[in-house]
């Protein structure tokens, strides 16, 4: 619960210090010969968010979640399905798919937030294939063949997202968004009782928490994050088919918050990145990319049980007095 | 003036009949002692009363406000906060976050997503008083996990006084302690008493006729009696199940 507290200077700027180089990665891209890296930049980052949110569920809340591509999924047909009637603005196509993930997520919640352990992520994973097989059987986006949308949604404001970095920066700025968003919510309120409820549910109970409640706003929420991610992604691929949301997808997301760190602030991001770096350097090399993309994630996690993130972090442990809390003794 | 009433409380696990019809009454200011043998359904009761379990027939009325149906987090708004009798506490963060939690789940809504939670001093003075309250003022920073057994004891105490309950479920105060430690939880639960009604379960015979007005002695599930300390003592029937030697509860039985 404190770990936050012990953050050294270096834990504090490094987040800028990557925000700076992602944001100049289009404009030196082309100097380093590297221009098709900008749009595989965009779609970690994407995933990243994804992560993100699940890492708030799974890390902070202790909610093993299976069915989190489900999600990704209702944000990516919500916005096909506004295209598909005529709208083209951004500005109602991806709150319209947060709104929807959101509201879904609350549903299913309602129901599988009931259950705890394996039931739990059994239930997740069922909603989630049902979630897959409505995709599949809805013929008017496509079915299994996917749909394709006829253009990038428009922005306005002089931003032309059929420009690939200006959809890039937009990309970055959503992303950066929500992280600031989701690191100010862990140690809000809502974050410190999140992980109360992850640590000791009886007792939050006993204590007055109304439980269940607090644990359904973070499972929204985390569903409109990943509805969000959705959105992006069908306007980066300008494609969405229900392979998004297969539930190896899912499966993907929690191994991506596993490497990264389960509860780490910066856990799912980084797992995500890692990930989708491997999986594209070890597909350069050899058709059969699993293999040796699962002999290294073996390594990881022997190496790094408690996620690359708790690695890095790995320094001094001795400032525990400097907390904002001594300020009041 | 009955503050706390349970009435034909019956809870059934299969066949086995763990809480038989209990009736059972908490009045204003005072200590209520439940004891009973192991077995007899008293953490099933304790359990039933706070909300983990829901009752199969009976009421529980808590200052004229019935809860039998409420969940837990209810139950503790209309003023009934409860201790565990295996601590249970948040081990792994500092007896001052343990104590800002209980704090924060008393003062106002959770559903805060943006204002950090440091950055709000009447918090920290809450949990500043709860600790001296139970006399853990000087451990604020010790991580509550790596506190002697007693100290944690204390904090699950801290952690239900937080609500500021009209009554106060202390299941087994004293367990696992040893005479000195369960010495300062009886002068603490004794300075509880001007503030709240005390449902006290304990074991430590001692601790129970030192602190309760009134006693409920509960066996296989059902109240055998309910009374003051020497009404209990002298009961023929208490000594035999529960406080008797052999001897006793013998002579019992050949004079029945």
């Amino acid at each position: 619960m404190t770990q936050d507290k012990h953050a050294s200077a270096a834990a504090r700027w490094t987040p800028w210090l990557a925000l700076a180089l992602l944001g100049a990665f289009p404009l030196l891209a082309p100097a380093l010969g590297l221009d098709f890296y900008v749009g595989f930049v965009r779609r970690a980052l994407i995933f990243a968010l994804a992560a993100a949110g699940l890492n708030f569920i799974l890390g902070f809340g202790g909610m093993a979640a299976l069915g989190h591509a489900g999600f990704i999924g209702v944000g990516a047909y919500a916005l096909v399905a506004l295209v598909n009637a005529g709208v083209d603005s951004a500005w109602i196509l991806w709150p319209a798919a947060v709104a929807l993930a959101a509201g879904v997520a609350a549903l299913i919640g309602l129901v599988a937030l009931r259950t705890r352990g394996v039931y739990f992520i059994m239930i997740t994973l069922a909603f989630a294939q049902m979630l897959y097989f409505i995709a599949v059987s809805l013929r008017v986006y496509g079915g299994d063949d996917g749909y394709n949308l006829p253009a990038r949604p428009t922005l306005g404001l002089g931003l032309d997202l059929a420009h690939e970095p200006t959809l890039y920066w937009v990309v970055l700025a959503l992303f950066a968004g929500v992280m600031a968003l989701l690191n100010r919510a862990t140690l809000s309120r809502f974050g410190h009782a999140l992980t109360g409820i992850r640590d000791n549910e009886t007792r939050m109970q006993a204590m007055g928490y109304p439980v269940f409640r607090l644990r359904l706003a973070a499972f929204a929420i985390a569903g409109a994050i990943a509805g969000l991610a959705g959105a992006l992604l069908v306007t980066n691929n300008s494609f969405v088919s229900p392979a998004v949301m297969h539930w190896t997808q899912s499966a993907t997301l929690i191994v991506m918050v596993v490497i990264g760190g389960v509860g780490r602030r910066w856990g799912g991001p980084v797992g995500a990145g890692v990930w989708i770096l491997l999986e594209e350097f070890t597909k350069q090399y050899t058709d059969y990319w699993h293999l040796p993309l699962g002999v290294l994630l073996l390594l990881i996690v022997f190496l790094a049980p408690r996620g690359l993130v708790a690695v890095l972090q790995r320094k001094p442990r001795a400032v525990i007095a400097a907390s904002p809390a001594g300020a009041t003794e | 003036m009955s503050l706390f009433k349970v009435e034909g409380l019956v809870k059934r696990f299969g066949a086995l009949l763990a809480t038989d019809h209990v009736d059972l009454e908490v009045r204003a200011g005072e200590i209520h002692a439940l004891i009973g043998p192991n077995g007899a359904g008293k953490s099933t009761l304790v359990n039933l009363i706070s909300g983990l379990h829901a009752p199969d027939a009976g009421r529980i009325v808590l200052d004229g406000v019935a809860i039998t149906g409420l969940p837990m987090h209810r139950r503790v708004e209309a003023g009934l906060s409860r201790c565990f009798q295996i601590t249970s506490i948040f081990r792994d963060a500092t007896v001052r976050d343990n104590l800002l939690l209980a704090a924060q789940a008393h003062a106002g809504s959770s559903m805060r997503f943006l204002r950090p939670r440091d950055a709000e001093p009447a918090l920290f003075e809450t949990a500043q008083a709860l600790a001296e309250r139970v006399g853990l003022a000087g451990q604020l920073e010790r991580i509550a996990g790596a506190l002697p057994h007693g100290a944690q004891r204390k904090l699950d105490v801290a952690l239900a006084l937080a609500a500021r309950p009209k009554l106060l479920l202390l299941d087994e105060p004293m367990a696992g302690m040893g005479p000195e430690d369960s010495e300062r939880m009886t002068e603490l639960i004794h300075s509880l008493r001007s503030d709240m009604a005390i449902l006290l379960i304990e074991h430590d015979m001692k601790a129970v006729f030192a602190l309760a007005d009134r006693i409920s002695v509960l066996v296989y599930g059902r109240v055998l009696v309910a009374g003051d300390a020497a009404t209990i003592k002298g009961h023929p029937q208490v000594q035999a199940v529960y406080l008797g030697t052999e001897e006793l509860a013998v002579e019992e039985a050949a004079a029945a």
